[in-house]
């Protein structure tokens, strides 16, 4: 059975293609930010090329977030579109566990850095298990400082990755001492193989119980003085 | 900077000029009562940009796209009328339309200022109606003859006299104020 694995949940879009001869194909562009326009298309390229017929996928995995409101949207609909018509089932993983994955033998703790929008970054820690990663700290969505106050009182050797990291570098280079390296955006690829792990366990779900995570701040009523002034 | 236009075509000529000034990345609330011209605002401004496409409004849709003729960029006309909380207007994500080379403007959107960040706010009002904004309700004493009952601001026709107040939130405009002055100057009260 093999595994079609949908990526946009930052700026890169991205699709492989595997199962248990691990991934047989992938696709990723990382600039322009065309979500839409780009993600059929790179569907049918990485099938295609892959002399993969779509009646041979038996699993659809995406990401599920946190990330780009918009980016991960197209993803999703795009995502749950061909589990449905296929009659196949999905598996929904984080953009968090995409990123930290790729850094599974380090015996740091991984602290994939995801850029939030308006200076707030989501973030989560791992260590490293047999066989993989754990999450040991819950997705958190704050400023770069509120970052860097976790590591610190961590106070453990980390390994940052992600965009959020790249893109504020600096300012958390300043307040905590640790390396922020590669790779940059979640990828297919390691989508396709984390999808697999889970879909040997049977750990799928129907399209319908897919929800993209936003992490967002606190909801709040807004003040419609005027609107039920009006109604 | 507070602006004056007598007619609808003067509410729609400082918009023209707004659009002038403004740039991909930007947010512009679009503030003001029921019928204030927020909408005919959006018009003015998209025109200005080459936008043929009738601008109207998206209450019902929640946003509306157009592409800016000759450019990458896109115009995203916003109205949060119907959405009654601050996650419903996240999840709207308009400042990543704005960062992904767009124009937004935000109908309504006064009323969620802090979850829309840094922005412009073009605030639409009748010359008459100064103090209908104040919560209170305390009239500010004798110069004010008129005394507008409050049912009637709606039927205020579209094509009067506006007092337009613009008003920045964050850095985005600072660098831009001066020139903005400018091209307003002859709209200055």
């Amino acid at each position: 059975m093999l595994i079609l694995g949908i990526e946009s949940a930052t700026e890169q879009v991205g699709v492989a293609v595997g199962g248990h001869e691990g991934v047989i194909a992938t696709f990723e562009v990382t600039r322009g930010r065309r979500h839409a326009e780009i993600l059929t298309p790179a569907i049918e390229f990485v099938l295609r090329n892959a002399d993969v017929d779509v009646s041979e996928i038996g699993c659809v995995a995406v990401d599920i977030g946190p990330g780009l409101f918009t980016g991960m949207r197209v993803g999703i609909a795009a995502a749950k579109a061909m589990a449905q018509a296929l009659r196949i089932p999905m598996i929904g993983i984080t953009s968090l566990d995409l990123l930290a994955f790729p850094s599974r033998h380090t015996d740091r703790v991984v602290v994939p850095v995801i850029d939030a929008r308006k200076s707030e970054v989501f973030w989560a820690m791992y260590r490293q298990v047999p066989g993989g990663v754990q999450q040991v700290s819950t997705p958190t969505v704050g400023p770069v400082d509120e970052l860097v106050a976790d590591l610190l009182a961590r106070s453990q050797e980390a390994l940052l990755v992600g965009d959020g990291a790249e893109r504020y570098r600096d300012e958390i280079l300043d307040g905590y001492r640790c390396e922020i390296d590669a790779p940059v955006h979640p990828s297919p690829g390691a989508l396709v193989q984390l999808a697999h792990a889970k879909a040997l366990r049977e750990e799928w779900v129907r399209p319908n119980e897919i929800e993209p995570i936003y992490l967002r701040a606190p909801d709040a009523q807004i003040n419609w003085a005027t609107r039920e002034q009006r109604a | 900077m507070l602006l004056r236009a007598e007619s609808l075509a003067t509410t729609q000529a400082i918009a023209a000029a707004l659009a002038g000034v403004a740039r991909p990345g930007d947010l512009i609330v679009l503030a003001g009562e029921m019928g204030a011209g927020k909408t005919a605002f959006a018009q003015g401004f998209g025109r200005a940009l080459g936008i043929d496409e009738a601008i109207t409004s998206p209450t019902f849709t929640l946003v509306h796209s157009y592409p800016i003729p000759n450019s990458k960029h896109t115009l995203h006309h916003a109205d949060l009328y119907r959405l009654d909380t601050t996650g419903d207007v996240e999840e709207l994500a308009l400042h990543e339309l704005a960062e992904f080379g767009g124009i937004v403007l935000i109908e309504w959107g006064d009323v969620a200022a802090a979850a829309i960040g840094d922005h412009l706010e073009v605030r639409l009002e009748h010359p008459d109606d100064d103090d209908h904004d104040d919560e209170a309700g305390d009239h500010d004493g004798g110069d004010d003859d008129h005394d507008v009952d409050e049912d009637e601001v709606d039927e205020f026709g579209l094509d009067g006299a506006r007092l337009i107040t613009l008003e920045p939130t964050g850095p985005g405009w600072a660098g831009r104020w001066d020139r903005l002055a400018t091209v307003m100057e002859s709209f200055r009260c």
